[in-house]
């Protein structure tokens, strides 16, 4: 099970590098998200123990591992929120550079 | 402690700061040079008097010291320390500096009108008297620094001041040249002495230097000890203009005659020196210390001696004189005998009185005849009697001749050079190069006055004698030089000297003044210097070009172009590698990283584990075909062509994400990815909807017609990284324990501390914001930076609405003034993330952001955006605050202010800003109604009450709830009375903003 969720997680990482290298820049950014994807995932997979029922505290039975959910939380929001900034920063782009092609962009014109 | 100390460097700073001030304000177009010279000049008055009065205690035999903590973390210190050695230097600095600043007065008043000259003055006179005090404060730091990193600093500081100086006629490219030249190599030496000081400093386990020079032997034996040698003696020579660094020097004299005379005969290239007998006693005494500093002292002496008397400038002539005195210097301090650092100290003395002599009368000559060469010179004493009559004094010095003190300086030196001591193989060299070097010298002394001052005119110049205190000035060094030598031994100066050595040497040093010694192999020797001297003078006019013709390249000049073009070099390929493209950017930071990890980091496959399945197969073959999902989902996404399929491909791929949270079972992050999802999707449709079509098409060209090589490339990358990834995955979960260290604590916990049955929000809400109560300074703000971040963007992000300009273009420039607001936006923001700042104390965490906000506030004059900006950085301070509840709280009050300085200031923008707070507002409430309190009905509704209501809470439910009581405890004063802050919210929220209505109003 781990090496598959190794080869998952470093599978997906690895398209969202592609993506990444992308000229196009909407391309980019969905391989940021997918990169962000794998990330949570590897934090998902890296829980001490897995368990049988939610980490409740009135829940019986074995919980599973609260503390990278709180970490995947977290990510999670901020990658939301890292995700907006780079739209707003394509959207800028596009309007002042007439382009979503990232060679294009270089350097800042006024 | 000795508090006196700081008194002749706090002296020499205020004078920088008075003439300073005469730069930028309309009093120094006021005051003439002369009077800002006198007036100036009172700094290092106060400065040497104060040295003076340390003197008695001094040569009594005591180290004075004084320190303050400077980076106590690091264990700096900033320290002084006056012995005999600093006194001597000390005293030179302040002394002489003195001399020029009243000599610059008169040096930059113009010759021709001198009566109606008084308003004439420019600022720029000021400038030169700013450079010269800051100057002076470095030096006077430098020689008084009792630590390493403390003379470090002043040692840049000269560095830096010297180049200001060098450039001060900037207009002319000569000066540029020199003077980049100047701190290039200076600056390049003083990072060598920083890595060597550092070493040092390692070794001897303090940067003091008391420590350091106590530690000689761990230092001395060190394996390190070449390498730590090497750079600190790399250092000081750049600084001193030894060869093969010397052609700075010269270069430099492009410095105005003041600065020449003070920086490059009495003060800055002696630094180098003095840095050599400061570390003596620590480093010295080694077979390396006496070939590695005679050798070059030797060649220096020699090179400068040749080489300056080929010379027609008179400043040109005086440098390489200079550089020939400091190769004696250096080769004194090479030799380990007793005798030689007499012969330091004393050469010291006499070179420094009699060369700022023949600096400032070069520049007298400069200043009267407008012109410094030797060719348009001539017969000039009879305009200028007594300024050739101190030329001639100094110059007998310089040659040294009898009854000066330059003869004594002489002496030593030849005493030394053949003294016992000496290794057999150099004993016939020593004496040889001195008696060469003398010779020369005492001929360059003779070309000054014989062929500037004596002799016929050469053109048609009509020289005037300078002002009485113009000549005055190098009359008082040159007057010294021949009372020293005439007078009955000076009991005080020579018991300085003989400390000076002393403290340089390690152990006492004796030194006498007297000229006779009766006669011996040195006075022999100095009359064969004497005898080929005056022949080689007589000889001049044809010894000089033959000299010109036999000179090589005795410099590493062209080293140091070749140099300059190996660094333009590799900066155009640093701007091929840097040209703007993401993608390249990007590649090299994953090749870099990738390489980084397998070679520094050691990365490899473990051993894969042993196939385990589960308890139930069923939820494991359900995991597997999840993750096949989202890895083909991934794919998809970057195989469709059209970017709508690519997005839902990645939308389809995050919510496997999520289905296999639901798996671990993990239903919180679950909810939160679906939601995030969803809103990915929302968003990046929306984006799409907004580029344009063409450019879409465009970059639908561009991104499936890429071609062979580049598209190979970038999968080799994607797959490298991917295999780097695996690695690291797997290494990370074979490896990881089996036992959890802080989960368990979370789970005990979360219940009676938070009274919240979700564990992974009590996370998130409570233990997260645990570190506000504990007051921990370093936790409590751990994002700084995101606030100017957002107000970077903020900025930004305003741009585009300037392309509805009918005249626009695309490119739109933005209006002129706007730039300034938005540039005081981000610097509002970064001062407060500065204030915010986890090293800074509370002061600086609460009051700072105030005046910062306020002050915005004021400027911010119809400037959208302007209005949230203000009231985050005026509020920043209430972040400290403990606890949950109250930073709610502010949520609101920020949203509050925020809307109504919005309201005020742009009325447009409102609802941008306002979404803004209302998200701050709602993501807490989000996560906090997933907490079920058992008491207290403040939590679910986002309101604590405050304490009266408190109290009546408590009477009621007679058990009193230990987190309220915490939570409601101000940490400091001004939420004490968070109250009207929150009674005054919902009437102005009614009154302009409804939507804030339903989640805020108290219940």
């Amino acid at each position: 099970m781990d090496v598959l969720l190794a080869l998952t997680i470093s599978a997906v990482f690895a398209i969202g590098v592609f993506q990444l290298l992308r000229r196009n820049l909407i391309r980019s950014v969905i391989g940021l998200s997918i990169i962000s994807n794998a990330i949570n995932l590897f934090l998902l997979a890296a829980g001490v123990y897995r368990g049988e029922v939610a980490a409740y505290a009135n829940a019986v039975g074995q919980r599973s591992d609260a503390l990278p959910q709180a970490l995947i939380l977290t990510a999670i929001v901020i990658n939301m929120g890292g995700f907006a900034m780079v739209l707003s920063m394509l959207y800028v782009l596009s309007v002042r550079y007439k382009t979503s092609d990232s060679d294009e962009v270089k350097g800042l014109t006024h | 402690m000795d508090d006196a100390l700081t008194i002749p460097l706090l002296a020499c700073a205020a004078g920088a700061g008075l003439a300073g001030l005469f730069t930028v304000t309309a009093a120094g177009k006021r005051i003439s040079p002369r009077a800002m010279g006198w007036l100036l000049a009172i700094a290092p008055v106060v400065g040497f008097g104060i040295l003076v009065a340390q003197a008695p205690s001094i040569l009594a035999g005591q180290t004075l010291s004084w320190s303050v903590a400077w980076v106590p973390s690091l264990g700096l210190r900033f320290s002084l320390l006056l012995d005999g050695l600093s006194l001597l230097f000390a005293l030179l600095v302040s002394g002489i500096g003195v001399l020029v600043l009243i000599y610059s007065g008169y040096y930059f008043t113009p010759a021709r009108d001198e009566a109606g000259s008084e308003g004439a003055t420019r600022n720029t006179d000021a400038r030169f008297f700013f450079y010269l005090l800051l100057f002076m404060t470095s030096m006077l730091g430098l020689v008084l620094a009792g630590d390493a990193i403390t003379l470090f600093v002043f040692w840049e500081g000269t560095s830096i001041t010297s180049f200001l100086l060098v450039a001060y006629k900037y207009k002319d490219k000569e000066a540029r040249r020199g003077a980049f030249r100047a701190l290039f190599i200076t600056g390049g030496g003083g990072i060598a002495l920083l890595a060597g000081l550092v070493f040092a400093a390692s070794i001897a386990g303090s940067t003091s230097f008391a420590e350091i020079l106590r530690q000689g032997d761990a230092l001395r034996a060190s394996e390190l000890y070449p390498v730590l040698f090497g750079l600190i003696a790399l250092g000081a020579m750049t600084k001193s203009a030894q060869a093969p660094a010397h052609f700075w020097l010269p270069g430099a004299m492009s410095a105005p005659a003041p600065a020449s005379a003070y920086l490059h005969s009495a003060t800055m290239v002696k630094a180098g020196v003095y840095l050599l007998a400061r570390m003596h006693p620590a480093l010295g005494g080694t077979d390396l210390w006496f070939w590695l500093l005679s050798g070059v002292g030797l060649a220096t002496m020699l090179i400068g001696a040749y080489v300056g008397f080929k010379q027609n400038d008179l400043k040109a002539l005086l440098a390489y004189s200079t550089v020939s005195q400091l190769g004696v210097l250096v080769m004194l301090i090479g030799q380990d005998t007793e005798i030689a650092f007499k012969a330091l100290v004393i050469s010291i003395l006499a070179h420094a009185l009699y060369k700022s002599a023949l600096f400032l009368v070069t520049g007298i000559v400069d200043h009267e005849t407008g012109t410094r060469d030797l060719r348009e010179l001539g017969g000039i004493w009879r305009a200028m009697p007594a300024t050739f009559a101190i030329a001639t004094i100094a110059a007998l010095s310089m040659a040294g001749l009898p009854p000066l003190f330059g003869f004594l300086a002489k002496e030593t030196l030849l005493a030394t050079a053949t003294h016992p001591n000496v290794p057999a193989i150099v004993d016939v060299i020593f004496p040889a190069a001195a008696v060469l070097a003398g010779a020369l010298i005492l001929a360059q002394a003779g070309l000054i006055i014989f062929e500037s001052f004596l002799g016929k005119p050469k053109s048609e110049r009509h020289p005037h004698e300078a002002p009485v205190p113009m000549w005055l000035v190098p009359a008082i060094p040159a007057v010294i030089s021949l009372a020293i030598g005439l007078l009955p031994e000076p009991e005080a100066l020579a018991t300085l000297l003989a400390r000076a050595a002393a403290a340089s040497y390690g152990a006492p040093v004796k030194v006498s003044l007297a000229l006779w010694t009766g006669i011996n192999i040195p006075l022999a020797l100095s009359v064969i210097a004497i005898g080929v001297g005056t022949a080689i003078l007589a000889l001049r006019s044809r010894l000089r070009p033959l000299f010109t013709t036999l000179s090589g390249a005795l410099s590493l000049a062209p080293l140091y172009d070749g140099a300059l073009k190996a660094i333009d070099g590799l900066a155009w390929l640093a701007t091929r590698v840097q040209n703007g493209k993401l993608r390249l950017y990007l590649a090299i930071m994953f090749i870099a990283t990738g390489v980084m990890m397998v070679t520094i980091g050691r990365l490899s496959i473990p051993p894969l584990p042993m196939a385990e399945v589960g308890q139930q197969p069923a939820l494991a073959a359900l995991r597997i075909f999840l993750l096949l999902v989202i890895a083909v989902a991934a794919l998809a996404s970057a195989l469709l062509k059209r970017d709508l399929f690519a997005i839902l491909a990645l939308a389809a791929s995050g919510l496997s994400v999520a289905m296999l949270m639901i798996l671990e079972p993990a239903p919180d992050i679950a909810l939160v990815q679906v939601v995030v999802e969803a809103l990915t999707l929302v968003v990046l449709v929306l984006a799409l909807t907004r580029l344009p079509r063409e450019q879409r098409e465009r970059a639908f060209e561009f991104t499936f017609r890429q071609s062979h090589p580049g598209l190979v490339r970038d999968v080799l990358i994607a797959l490298g990284s991917g295999a780097v990834m695996f690695a690291i995955v797997l290494t990370a979960l074979v490896t990881r324990p089996r036992e959890s260290q802080l989960t368990p604590f979370y789970e005990q916990n979360a219940k009676p501390l938070t009274s919240a049955n979700d564990i992974v929000g009590a996370i998130i809400v409570d233990f997260s914001r645990l570190r506000h109560v504990r007051g921990d300074r370093r936790l409590r703000d751990s994002r700084p930076g995101h606030l100017h971040v957002a107000a970077l963007c903020l900025a930004q992000s305003r741009r585009p609405r300037r392309r509805q300009d009918p005249a626009g273009q695309g490119h739109a420039p933005l209006s002129r003034h706007r730039q300034p607001a938005h540039f005081a936006i981000c610097a509002g923001a970064g001062l407060a993330d500065l204030a915010a700042h986890p090293g800074a104390g509370h002061r600086t965490h609460v009051v700072w952001p105030r005046p910062a906000g306020g002050w915005l506030h004021r400027r911010g004059d119809r400037q959208p955006g302007r209005g949230d900006v203000v009231c985050r950085i005026w509020l920043r301070g209430d972040q400290a605050t403990p606890d949950v509840a109250a930073t709610r709280r502010l949520h609101r009050r920020r949203l509050a202010a925020g809307h109504r300085v919005s309201h005020r200031r742009c009325a447009g923008q409102r609802d941008v800003l306002l979404a803004g707070g209302l998200r701050q507002s709602a993501g807490h409430r989000l996560l906090a109604a997933r907490h079920v309190p058992q008491h207290g009905h403040a939590v679910r509704t986002g309101h604590l009450p405050d304490r009266h209501r408190q109290r009546r809470a408590d009477a009621r439910h007679a058990r009193p709830s230990c987190r309220c009581r915490s939570r409601d405890r101000p940490t400091d004063g001004r939420n004490r009375h968070p109250a009207p802050a929150r009674r005054s919210d919902p009437r102005r929220i009614q009154s302009g903003w409804p939507a804030d209505n339903s989640t805020t109003r108290p219940t």
